[in-house]
């Protein structure tokens, strides 16, 4: 099999996601008790041997390289695999941040270099997916591809929202020829949407990014909308189709709706025969016991994880490890992180909370009418989700409304008003 | 550096706890839904700032070893730290096998002076309790002991099982009876024990002594200071089905002081070389659940009461799984009914079976270890559908559909692989 070297990008802070990336990027965000985004692409690499990987990452690092610590829980440690952190470096000229995913690549050529792979793989950190990359570089090396994208089909009306290739299907091929692409085009002419999966030959990669290296002053910044548009006519380019669950979390709403399609009995989302690894370190996993379900409690549509306590009523909800409902609270539609305390009579309806928070007694959050956007981004919170910061703590007997903001670190002296309307925002 | 050397007992057979350890010796053998028995005295070793293990198993050792690990787990991995697991080996003579606790060490003495300890304290793997090893030490210390036995009072009927101790007023033993018929007091030896150094080697040249209880503690309490200490909290031997049973239902019981995550007990997450890490629970619409533990990746779509269940277990729809200890990766499927079962891990409860604990007599080929109402099911077996199982049944390892003889399964029966 060809030598493969992967690049991660987890870079990016998505403003989207209002106060959960406060101080984590995007790719470190948790989801379904357990995981972070970032270990559905690291457990795909595993699964198909790639163990050189490089995580090209500059917004707050913190978090991520706390999770992948030595790369062991994926494999990548050892004589010959290895993860590497690869945050922006100072070069020889002033400012040299990534400007995008091509440029972020090509500030590590480096690593491309000392690795000396046959083939670069390049894949986003955001996506909740479970794919058999082996599939797709067997597709690449069979067709002696330049280069190939990975591709899904989407529905016409919301295809506008990502990069589209024109592909050359025929029947029973995972993919075909790419005559075309076109980034976030406001006319959709074809449902097929990138998944950010790109496999180079390596001498193919280094032709196309020594155009967009940082010290040449040519802008091309982005393999969406830089690169692959012109790259279908000089190289030979494939899509390849994929046809499983792909869940995106760019916005608060996708990230919650994601965590939804974990229910019911056509979830598509299949938790153990994914095979999803992580960092049992991390939020001390690995020291909780199993998940406790009291004898007053109620559970329906729930996802537990261990350290969780519930002793009140808890519907259609992700309680991450260590949560705690108490007696005669109510939890609907709602994702709790590590260590949320609920306490007894509290109602939650809608509600996204960061790790360590605490609700008072009786309180009551969300659920009010969705008619009301939050004030201050409304393009980002309209859909009626309440999101409370890390370590916020609210007063016993508080009314919070829908598509409300509470910032992290509030304590209870912080509200002042019993009740904080639908669409507000409290810092 | 801790100047303790811990050395770990984990040879037990426990063969009491019959199709259970088929396989695996009783410190391994699964508890309370994330661990193994042994994980409670690894962890009050990691908690009591010890950091030096040797391990004596002798007893079908491999999913031990594998358990254990590099010792990570337990704060055990390190340059000034380890575990080393220390398995029977041939000396000069054939049949080298531990005869005993006594002769386990005898056979290890490299170990026992390579890191020069001043104590060496001796724990067995085979008991859920919490306990800080730290003061038994300082307290031996402080009365200049030769030896050090931790004790509890333990209710008279229960005396015969233990070394009995009668005690002075400064705590020094003047009288011992190994697991007496009469017993003359309560006071009941935990298998816990500090030696100096010094004094434990010289006690080891005696080639007659086998065994700590019965061998070389009524000798010691004669000519040297042997003194007990003191323990009272939670402790529980789990040598029997019944023991196991109530100790898990201890785990349920919110009034119980046994608290394994408060207890800081630690197991190895990463042992079964799992492809991906065990996923969170997910409880399916129209389920069911009350007071139970849940361990990760569990599904269930059914109905699940007071019971334990392990990684791994799927309940599906209209199963009921009551008073039950289910352990790794079993599937009970729709409709299956199960009350009062141990259930060994990978097995699978067939549609609408009914299996359940409660019987009148006890089981006959093994009545010592079966009377209390229990049904035992060991690992890797398959129940067909519609199977009745009645009351301190035991399907030893690995049977399969085809091992049943008809769809009634009578108290008490026993049923092999034909």
């Amino acid at each position: 099999m060809a030598s493969i070297l992967a690049f991660i990008l987890a870079g990016g802070r998505v403003d989207e996601l209002s106060v959960l990336t406060y101080n984590r990027p995007k790719s470190a965000l948790p989801f379904a008790g357990n995981f972070r985004v970032i270990d559905f692409a690291l457990s795909n690499l595993m699964h198909a041997r790639i163990g050189q990987v490089g995580i090209l990452s500059q917004y707050r690092s913190a978090s991520l390289i706390t999770h992948i610590g030595n790369g062991a829980a994926w494999d990548m440690h050892g004589h010959r695999r290895q993860v590497a952190l690869l945050p922006p470096s100072k070069g020889q000229q002033d400012s040299d941040w990534y400007k995008g995913t091509a440029d972020a690549v090509a500030h590590n050529l480096e690593f491309i270099y000392e690795n000396n792979p046959d083939l670069v793989m390049i894949v986003s950190g955001d996506h909740i997916y479970r794919m058999d990359y082996k599939g797709m570089i067997q597709f690449h090396q069979d067709r002696e591809a330049d280069v190939t994208v990975g591709f899904i089909k989407v529905s016409l009306n919301e295809a506008n929202r990502f990069g589209l290739g024109t592909i050359k299907t025929t029947k029973g091929h995972s993919g075909g020829r790419l005559i075309g692409y076109q980034e976030k085009p406001a006319q959709p002419q074809s449902q097929w949407a990138s998944l950010t999966i790109y496999l180079f030959k390596t001498k193919v990669l280094l032709e196309v990014l020594k155009g967009t290296h940082p010290h040449t002053g040519r802008e091309a910044i982005e393999f969406g909308r830089d690169i692959l548009p012109n790259l279908v006519q000089q190289y030979r380019v494939f899509g390849y189709t994929f046809s499983g669950y792909w869940g995106y979390t760019r916005t608060l709403d996708e990230y919650w709706r994601t965590h939804m399609d974990l229910f019911g009995p056509d979830s598509r989302i299949d938790l153990k025969s994914w095979q999803i690894r992580t960092n049992l370190e991390h939020e001390r996993i690995r020291e909780r016991q199993p998940a406790i379900v009291a004898r007053q409690a109620q559970v329906d549509q729930v996802l537990l994880t261990s350290g969780c306590v519930v002793e009140g009523n808890v519907r259609r909800s992700v309680l991450f490890p260590g949560v705690h409902i108490e007696e005669g609270a109510v939890v609907e539609d709602s994702i709790l992180f590590f260590d949320t305390i609920i306490e007894s009579g509290a109602v939650l309806k809608k509600v996204i909370t960061d790790k360590r928070v605490r609700v008072g007694e009786k309180a009551r959050i969300g659920g009010g009418p969705k008619g009301k956007p939050n004030r201050a981004f409304p393009h980002l919170l309209s859909s009626g989700l309440t999101i409370i910061g890390r370590n916020t703590h609210l007063p016993p007997q508080i009314r919070v409304g829908a598509n409300c903001i509470l910032n992290p670190y509030l304590e209870e002296d912080a509200f002042a008003s019993p009740e904080i309307p639908s669409g507000a925002t409290v810092s | 550096m801790s100047k303790t050397l811990v050395m770990l007992l984990a040879g037990g057979v426990g063969s009491r706890l019959n199709a259970l350890v088929e396989a695996r010796a009783k410190p391994a053998v699964p508890f309370g839904g994330n661990y193994r028995i042994i994980d409670f005295t690894l962890s009050n070793i990691m908690n009591s700032g010890l950091d030096r293990v040797g391990v004596l198993t002798q007893y079908k050792p491999l999913s031990l070893m594998s358990h254990i690990g590099s010792g990570k787990a337990w704060d055990l991995e390190g340059r000034n730290r380890g575990i080393k697991i220390l398995p029977p080996h041939t000396g000069e003579k054939d049949s080298d096998w531990y005869k005993g606790t006594a002769d386990a060490l005898r056979q290890n003495l490299d170990y026992l002076t390579r890191y020069d300890p001043e104590e060496i304290l001796i724990v067995s793997g085979d008991h859920i309790y919490y306990m800080d090893y730290a003061p038994m030490i300082a307290f031996h210390k402080r009365r200049k002991a030769d030896l050090t036995v931790a004790m509890m009072e333990v209710p008279p009927e229960q005396a015969v099982h233990f070394g009995i101790a009668q005690v002075d007023g400064a705590g020094k033993i003047i009288d011992w009876e190994e697991k007496p018929k009469k017993p003359k007091s309560t006071l009941a030896s935990l298998g816990i024990y500090v030696f100096r150094t010094g004094y434990l080697l010289k006690a080891l040249q005696d080639p007659g002594a086998m065994d700590f209880g019965q061998d070389l503690i009524p000798g010691a309490i004669r000519r040297d200071a042997v003194y007990a200490y003191p323990f009272s909290g939670y402790w529980r031997d789990v040598g029997t089905l019944a023991f196991y049973f109530a100790a898990h239902m201890d785990l349920l019981n919110p009034r119980s002081v046994l608290n394994p995550e408060a207890w800081g007990v630690q197991t190895n997450l990463e042992e079964e070389g799992l492809q991906g890490d065990r996923s969170p629970v997910i409880i399916q619409k129209g389920a069911r659940v009350v007071q139970s533990f849940l361990g990760a990746d569990t599904i269930i779509e059914g109905r699940v009461e007071t019971s334990v269940l392990f990684p791994g277990v799927r309940v599906g729809k209209g199963a009921r799984v009551i008073n039950s200890i289910i352990m790794h990766d079993c599937q009970i499927e729709a409709k299956a009914h199960l009350n009062r079962v141990i259930m060994d891990k990978k097995g699978r409860v067939g549609e609408q079976a009914r299996i359940t604990g409660l019987a009148d007599l006890p089981n006959r080929e093994f009545p010592g270890h079966l009377k209390e109402g229990l049904t035992l099911v060991g690992k890797g077996v398959s129940i067909p559908s519609k199977t009745r199982i009645q009351g301190n049944t035991i399907i030893r390892p690995w049977v399969g559909e085809g091992d049943f003889s008809g769809l009634n399964v009578a108290p008490g029966e026993t049923i092999r692989k034909k």
